[in-house]
């Protein structure tokens, strides 16, 4: 059956040792173009997911198809995945031009093409000429992260692996080669799997995002998706900040809450509720909300565009909320308003 | 000098002691004996014959060698040997050091282990051992004749190959310790990433994994290189005549010639020669350094 996905995962399951399973019965598509991202706290087997896809490692049990071939038995070499380490893992003998090269000279590429396609891709990652003659250990960490960039892209992979492409960049530049990087993707329309801890960066360059924990996808969705509506509270949890409160009953449409706190919504006992900070409504604007919760300021955080309050609304629960700097002090009293589409009721659990 | 600045000196005065005391000391020495007059006859030899002549001071001993093609061919013989040796040497530990560098951790540590093992037993004691092994009626020749390999058991010692076999087998375990060290600090990722670009197992190897163990290649070959130059057991007892080295040299003029000069300036010129090697490694060292692998 021909298919559009440049990667399909069908039952992945990897152990090491007699541990649990690193990864677990992980289906998963990838279309052609997309750019999908792996998502979850370190030791969730998101790297090791990584590597099975590569070729680096070998499945348990399941199969990996690069469009619609079962590469299972494929030696990585012919397998033509472009693939950035962590550590970017440059030849720290060869220059970077020459580092770009290893994969055309490999493939059998005459010298003329394979200069011209090398420069090509190094203009694209921006590397000065100068740049080009050194070695790694000469060039910075971001221009490290350019040449390992370009050597992956410049064999016209089917498939790029970015495994915490990142992580070991400071956080000015971090931010910068988070553009630059969905830039050089979406211009060279490579179809890209991505692994990172960073939920911020898993939202910010990903079509799709799947949120991984102990070996296992909870839940792939879009980003907005995964944001508004997770399926299981680590989902809600891991993805920015959430209020997550349990149903402790339902009786029509209210749901009472642990701690005495009750909203309308439809759910039943045991389900979690989450109300994302910024969802809270403050002043005038709470009046209006058919769901109103007041409580005292306990703890102010300033973050520049926004003010983050810790309110205890009963003697046993405490929740976030966002407001605009100022709007409200510790020791204040306030009333939070809660919209109706504020209010997201998780339906699963984590396995 | 403050007590700050001389407490580093005081730190290192045993070992500065032991260096002057026992090494250069010796050293300067063996320099002023080599330029004594040789065959005098009321040194402090035993029985009145003369090691030298006291107070005196000629390069005569050194003339004499530099006139000789005894002493050339000596020379020569010696350098040639630690040549082939060395080279040997590398083409054996090469493959078993890439061999020991791929084990698991225990089973590479305990290959480890074997091949240092040797080293811990007495030489003659190996030597000896490689005698049985090697003689006519040993093991090695029993299989060889069984097999129908050859018609007559080889006869591997007191000629070259028993020079060489028996060098070799001293030398090798310092190489191994050097490739395996030089191929353990390659980063391990740079194999799979290789492969990932498309390169074959005979691609990686020639591309990545070779030049990125040149350092250690060049280091075992100068070890291999500077322990062969002062083979002396192996010449000795696996040698014939023939394979007359300059530590054999030395200790024949030194112990039967009774020519000390003599003596003391074959061991001088023993030394320049390996500091020559050591000055020549310098260069290929320079260069792979530059050439970006692990220093």
């Amino acid at each position: 059956m021909a298919t559009n996905d440049v990667l399909r995962l069908e039952g992945l399951t990897r152990s090491f040792g007699h541990n649990a399973p690193a990864v677990n019965q992980v289906d998963l598509r990838l279309e052609a173009g997309s750019l999908f991202c792996l998502l979850g706290p370190s030791g969730c087997g998101k790297s090791t997911l990584l590597r099975l896809v590569g070729g680096y490692l070998a499945p348990d049990a399941g199969r990996v198809f690069l469009a619609d071939v079962d590469v299972n038995d494929m030696p990585l070499e012919r397998r033509n995945i472009g693939m950035v380490f962590q550590n970017y893992a440059l030849f720290p003998h060869l220059t970077a031009r020459a580092n770009v090269a290893f994969g055309l000279e490999a493939r059998g590429v005459p010298r003329s093409e394979r200069r011209q396609r090398v420069d090509a891709m190094l203009d694209r990652v921006g590397l000065s000429s100068t740049e080009r003659e050194r070695r790694p250990r000469e060039l910075s960490g971001g221009q490290q992260q350019r040449v390992a960039l370009a050597r992956a892209l410049v064999i016209q992979p089917k498939l790029l692996l970015l495994d915490e492409p990142l992580a070991n960049l400071d956080r000015q530049l971090r931010e910068q080669m988070r553009l630059e990087l969905k830039e050089i993707l979406r211009t060279t329309g490579v179809t890209a799997l991505l692994v990172t801890h960073d939920q911020e960066e898993a939202l910010s360059l990903a079509d799709r995002v799947g949120v991984m924990l102990g070996g296992r996808l909870l839940q792939t969705d879009a980003p907005r998706v995964l944001y508004n509506h997770p399926r299981t509270p680590f989902v809600a949890g891991f993805l920015g900040l959430a209020n997550l409160l349990r149903v402790a009953d339902a009786v029509g449409d209210m749901l009472h809450l642990e701690g005495g706190l009750s909203l309308r919504g439809k759910g039943t006992k045991d389900n979690r509720v989450m109300i994302r900070p910024e969802k809270f409504l403050l002043g005038p604007a709470a009046e209006r909300c058919p769901t109103r919760w007041t409580g005292r300021v306990i703890n102010t955080l300033f973050l520049g565009a926004q003010q983050m309050l810790q309110v205890a609304v009963t003697p046993a629960v405490t929740v976030r909320a966002c407001c605009r700097p100022g709007e409200a002090g510790d020791g204040d009293e306030v009333t939070l308003g809660i919209p109706d589409d504020a209010v997201w009721i998780v339906p699963g659990e984590d396995v | 000098m403050t007590p700050s600045r001389f407490r580093p000196y005081l730190l290192a005065s045993p070992a500065i002691v032991l260096l002057l005391g026992f090494f250069l000391a010796p050293m300067l020495q063996l320099g002023r004996v080599s330029l004594y007059d040789g065959g005098g006859r009321s040194g402090f030899g035993i029985g009145g014959g003369g090691f030298y002549k006291p107070n005196t001071w000629t390069f005569q001993a050194y003339r004499t060698l530099a006139g000789e093609t005894y002493f050339r061919e000596v020379w020569t013989f010696t350098v040639l040997l630690g040549l082939g040796v060395a080279c040997i040497t590398l083409l054996i530990a090469y493959p078993l050091s890439l061999f020991i560098h791929r084990l698991p951790p225990r089973a590479k540590a305990l290959a480890l282990t074997a091949v240092v093992l040797p080293k811990l037993a007495n030489v003659l004691v190996l030597i000896y051992g490689l005698e049985l092994l090697l003689s006519n009626s040993g093991p090695v020749n029993g299989l060889l004749v069984g097999l129908g390999a050859v018609s007559e058991p080889v006869a591997f010692f007191h000629n070259l190959p028993g020079v060489l076999i028996g060098e070799t087998y001293l030398i090798l375990p310092y190489a191994v310790l050097a490739l395996v060290a030089s191929l353990d600090r390659i980063d391990p990722a740079l194999v799979p990433a290789a492969r990932g670009l498309g390169a074959g197992p005979l691609r990686v190897f020639w591309r990545v994994t070779l030049p990125l163990s040149a350092p250690g290649i060049a280091l075992a070959a100068m070890l291999s290189l500077i322990w062969a130059l002062g083979a002396f057991t192996g010449p000795v007892l696996l040698g014939s005549p023939q394979e007359l080295t300059l530590a054999v040299e030395v200790q024949r003029q030194t112990f039967e010639n009774l020519n000390w000069p003599r003596g003391a300036a074959t061991a001088v010129l023993m030394l320049v020669t390996l500091a020559a090697c050591l000055v020549l490694y310098q260069v290929p060292a320079r260069f792979l350094r530059r050439r970006g692998g692990a220093p």
